[in-house]
């Protein structure tokens, strides 16, 4: 007995002695903002942290470093979402890291509640705003003032399979432009088993929900520029219908079991032809890349609702702020500025097939060499989307608007509300969300 | 003789403060400030992060007056607390009476049951979401061996709250530890003796067994509603971007408060939230205190 | 000196027991006492057995797929069996970070959480269970309720509270609580304690014991199953602790193993086959440890018997 306990002190000892008692020294308060070398050190937090992304970013950082001798940035990754939580408690404690990358759709929220600094002032002298897509820029902006810089975003395109369109005599270069031709494309696709489909031509509900395709077929968001909520539409009561009637078409349990294999990535049913046609982002591409290299697949913009109704999509994307309260804002500025620039931009798009919001970078990643014909095929697509695409930035009079809007469609959905009534009562509960919040 | 009384109840109410004093130094220094401070904020609008105005009782009013969402979450904690506490309570007990006895590979057993309760966090969560798939998952392929056509699971609103007590049944494991160690304590001649007297197991078990552990079935009725009633990670991850769908069948109560407090930096809002939380499992726990004395038995008691 | 009379009149009572339940303890277990006896044993077997195949279940999914390759665990139907077994999966995933680092880190913490909660929490927990003193019962109330206020509405503030302290990127606001107890110990303690007879503690009393004594040498070994229990709940709960390492530690270098597992976490896809390899690994110390610790729950001591 005492042998062990000698045992386990030594064991206890030893690890507390390895562990270099870093974590029993409390620095001084003042935060080493300033290193040996007299630079400004700059914290910069992301959730960057996989083996693909994180030596991208450290690359770019460590270009930055080299590419001056003033301001040395410290990266640091923190889980997705959580890294969120734990920037709030930095911010109310008054020790903030000096960059963090944050979600684009909430930027003006943030700006409203002082947890990101007001850029103006830096924009005003040194005005980079013509670098992005103007939809992206926008959707950082809280009355005209700007609250995070924008990073990368996404679209949302349709994927096709060109043989199962070719052997349901359909052309492969012409992809489905409209709803009825969608509709008319996925029943040539249909390949049906007795009750099983052995493929299945198009659900629009993979991959993208019902948001999106209101988006696309009415071309505007649930609130116009004064707050008006627009969601009991003709437009969105006809894409509710219009969902249903797939719906109907394949049955819950057809639906139930490819969804299964989508959402748990577990062999994507398009990668081995049993799904023709998926509209999802343009980086699913990768997947195909890595898992499906032999699929003869197409690109195209998501259909229009109707000739001529526009082929609007959807897209998010994250910024790079400077938390309320940092230490160094100018320096950070400058920081900001490189990352958003188009060498640091176009090697994070060419590394990663991800889509960057500086236009010029972007538009020489489509042209890069790097990628194969397939991967320049998608990524042009890509680009040339984003004049379709928009944002959804939440009205900060009701930011946690959807949660009166999703359940009433879930409903819908599942049999026990008519569209009328789950737009209808939505409408209500989000105009009676933005009165209660604007009292 | 009185005088006497007297200082020896004084000595032994400094020992008892000396024996709690970690326990109110620790409260002082890192509990009661924060829950005070909550307590202060549940009557402004604070936002974390550039607001804190008074504003009375407002955030209170707003919730049972304005908020629909409020009394959903309310109802499916309810409904998640009423049905898992006691199936919870009663698998622990069984498992732990199949796993206290002489049989070959206890301690394999043991450490198997266990398991489940050690695997904790996300990766559990997303397994599950794979077994309840409703095409492909594990469970539906069980039961229909019995030939029993399984239902949608975490996608029908009506099945999502047993799927996740489902997942708690399968996690009893930790319980069944501290029924195990209690077990433990009873006392091995009083089987002796009720054998002698012609009892049969199941009788022991109902008469024996049962009575001795009822300490910690009291500990955990009591702090398995308190942890109940905070249900908040498997809902955030198993349930459609997290909000507690569909059809807000999964919107507990402390994830509509996560929400208001860190998706909306309605921080004051969430803290009055928390507190008419605390109202309500503090009222039940009391009566819980109130009733042990007809069924706790406590051997340590004078009688 | 009556003490130590006392406490070996205890010991001889602990030993007594050991001898008559040995008699339970006699091989060829299921033929020894009577045949519905062990009737019984054999259904008991049998019904574990088959709950075993309930619980290992989803657990050989997490081994399966630790040792697929990730074109093999994104192929469908999902595959029972590996297609073939890369153990090099295990190799990878411990150096995708600095997982030897954070294993130590995991330790250091867990280690100290660990030793300050059996420590404080069984000291305190005497307290609450066997001496009078006024005002116990509103502190008693005071400690279960602090357990009823959900954690989220206190992390900011308590956040703050702790960056005033200067403890951010520190060990302290990890470990240093432990050392003064949690409600929900101290309640499961207090509920071990309360069995243990009053009668007991007067006649230590009688022979001069004072409460400290009576706690370490009565208390104590009485309640080990308990107290291991703690440890065991301790363990586990600063082994898996994920949202705390996260919020005070800044500094890559002082990680801990749960924040290590993210990195195959990402925002599109996971590496579900990295991220079981890795999930399983940081099980493993977990399940050793309890594996060897259940020796304190065969070992329990009751009084009962002797005491009335």
């Amino acid at each position: 007995m005492k042998k062990k306990r000698l045992l386990l002190t030594g064991l206890m000892g030893s690890a507390l002695a390895l562990s270099g008692c870093a974590g029993f020294q409390t620095s001084n308060n003042d935060e080493s903002t300033v290193n040996e070398d007299g630079k400004v050190v700059i914290d910069f937090w992301t959730f960057w942290g996989s083996e693909i992304r994180r030596p991208v970013i450290e690359q770019i950082i460590a270009d930055f470093n080299e590419s001056q001798d003033e301001i040395e940035v410290k990266h640091t990754y923190l889980p997705f979402g959580d890294i969120w939580t734990k920037e709030l408690a930095s911010i109310a404690a008054g020790d903030p890291p000096d960059v963090v990358i944050n979600d684009i759709n909430t930027t003006a929220l943030r700006g409203q509640e002082k947890q990101a600094m007001n850029l103006s002032e830096f924009l005003e002298e040194d005005d980079i705003s013509e670098r992005f897509y103007p939809e992206l820029w926008n959707a950082t902006l809280h009355e005209g003032d700007s609250y995070g810089i924008p990073f990368n975003t996404d679209t949302r395109v349709l994927f096709y399979n060109k043989d199962a369109f070719e052997d349901a005599g359909l052309d492969p270069e012409k992809p489905p432009a409209t709803w009825a031709e969608l509709e008319e494309y996925a029943a040539k696709l249909d390949v049906k088993n007795g009750d099983d489909y052995e493929r299945i031509g198009f659900y629009p509900r993979w991959g993208i929900d019902f948001d999106v395709w209101m988006l696309n077929a009415g071309g505007q968001n649930y609130f116009d520029e004064n707050n008006n909520v627009q969601i009991d539409t003709a437009s969105n009561l006809e894409t509710l219908e219009w969902l249903k009637t797939w719906q109907t078409k394949y049955g819950d349990d057809v639906i139930n079991a490819f969804k299964a294999q989508i959402d748990s990535q577990q062999g994507n049913p398009f990668f081995n032809g049993s799904l023709a046609m998926y509209a999802i982002t343009p980086t699913f591409y990768t997947q195909i890349r890595d898992y499906a290299e032999e699929l003869n697949f197409g690109v195209a913009p998501l259909p229009e609702r109707e000739s001529g109704s526009g082929n609007t999509s959807w897209g998010g994307g994250f910024v790079a702020e400077i938390p309320e309260g940092a230490a160094n804002p100018e320096a950070s500025y400058e920081f900001i500025k490189y990352l958003t620039d188009v060498d640091a931009q176009e090697y994070w798009a060419v590394q990663n097939f991800d889509n960057v919001a500086n236009i010029e970078a972007a538009e020489n990643a489509a042209a890069s060499d790097e990628f194969t014909e397939d991967g320049s095929m998608v990524y042009q697509m890509a680009v040339d989307n984003m004049e379709h695409t928009l944002l959804t930035p939440v009205p900060v009079i009701a930011p946690d608007f959807t949660s009166y809007i999703n359940p009433n469609v879930e409903e819908f959905f599942l049999g026990s509300m008519t569209a009328e009534e789950a737009l209808a009562k939505s409408q209500a509960d989000v105009e009676n969300l933005v009165d209660n919040n604007s009292q | 003789m009185g005088k006497k009384r007297l200082t020896m109840r004084r000595k032994e109410s400094i020992y008892g403060y000396i024996f709690v004093m970690p326990w109110i130094i620790g409260f002082l220094a890192f509990t009661a400030g924060p829950l005070v401070f909550s307590f202060m904020a549940s009557f402004t609008n604070y936002n974390i992060t550039s607001q804190m105005d008074f504003v009375g009782v407002d955030n209170y009013q707003g919730l049972f007056t304005e908020d629909s969402l409020f009394w959903t979450s309310l109802w499916n904690t309810l409904y998640f607390v009423a049905f898992s506490v006691p199936l919870t309570t009663i698998g622990a007990i069984l498992l732990s009476a199949l796993l206290n006895q002489d049989i070959p590979g206890i301690r394999f057993f043991r450490t198997l049951y266990y398991l489940p309760a050690v695997l904790s966090g996300v990766g559990v969560y997303l397994l599950w979401m794979q077994l309840l798939d409703p095409g492909t998952g594990m469970v539906n392929l069980i039961l229909s061996w019995f030939n029993i056509d399984g239902p949608s699971w975490l996608f029908d609103p009506d099945w999502t709250k047993p799927s996740l007590i489902l997942m708690k049944m399968w996690s009893v494991g930790g319980s069944m530890l501290l029924y195990l160690a209690s077990m433990q304590g009873v006392s091995k001649s009083l089987y002796e003796a009720a054998e002698i007297d012609g009892a049969n197991t199941w009788k022991q078990f109902r008469h024996i067994t049962i009575p001795m552990i009822t300490p910690v079935i009291f500990f955990d009725v009591v702090t398995s509603l308190i942890g109940g009633f905070q249900i908040f990670q498997e809902a955030y991850v198993m349930s459609s971007n997290g909000e507690g769908g569909p059809a807000n069948s999964l919107l507990f109560y402390n994830l509509y408060m996560w929400r208001q407090a860190f998706e909306n930096f309605n921080m004051g809002y969430a803290m009055a939230m928390s507190w008419i939380l605390f109202v309500i499992v503090f009222v039940l726990t009391l009566i819980n205190l109130k009733l042990a004395p007809r069924w706790v038995h406590y051997e340590g008691e004078e009688k | 000196m009556a003490k130590t009379t006392d406490d070996a009149s205890y010991v001889e009572k602990k030993d007594g027991l050991k001898t008559l339940s040995g008699t339970n303890k006699n091989p060829g277990y299921f033929e020894h006492r009577g045949n519905r006896k062990n009737m019984l044993k054999l259904i008991n077997f049998i019904l574990l057995a088959a709950g075993s195949l309930l619980i290992l279940s989803p657990l050989w999914w997490m081994i399966s797929t630790s040792l697929k390759t990730m074109a093999e665990v994104m192929s469908f139907p999902p595959t029972f069996f590996p297609e073939s077994w890369n153990w090099s999966n295990y190799i990878r995933t411990w150096e995708a970070a600095p997982f030897t680092r954070y294993t130590i880190n995991t330790l250091t913490i867990t280690t100290l959480v660990v030793i300050g909660n059996v420590i404080s929490n069984s000291f305190i927990a005497y307290g609450f269970a066997k001496i009078p003193f006024r005002g116990k019962n509103v502190l008693f109330a005071i400690v279960l309720a602090t357990m009823m206020i959900p954690g989220f509405v206190t992390l900011i503030p308590q956040y703050v509270l702790f960056a005033k302290l200067n403890w951010v990127n520190t060990y302290f606001p990890l470990v240093v609580p432990a050392f003064f107890g949690s409600a929900f110990n101290i309640f499961l303690l207090r509920q071990f304690y309360m069995t243990i007879p009053n009668e007991l503690i007067e006649a230590a009393k009688m022979e001069g014991a004072n409460h400290f004594y009576i706690w370490w040498k009565i208390g104590l070994p009485l309640t080990k199953p308990a107290i291991a229990t703690v440890a065991i709940f301790s363990f586990n709960g600063a082994w898996n602790d994920f949202l705390g390492p996260l919020l005070y530690l800044n500094d890559e270098n002082l990680y801990t193993l749960q924040i290590g597992l993210q990195v195959f976490k990402g925002q599109m896809s996971t590496q579900w086959n990295y991220l079981m390899a890795g999930s399983l690994l940081v099980l493993l110390p977990v399940i050793l440890l309890f594996f060897f610790f259940q020796k304190y729950f065969i070992q329990g001591i009751n009084l009962q018997s002797g005491g009335k």
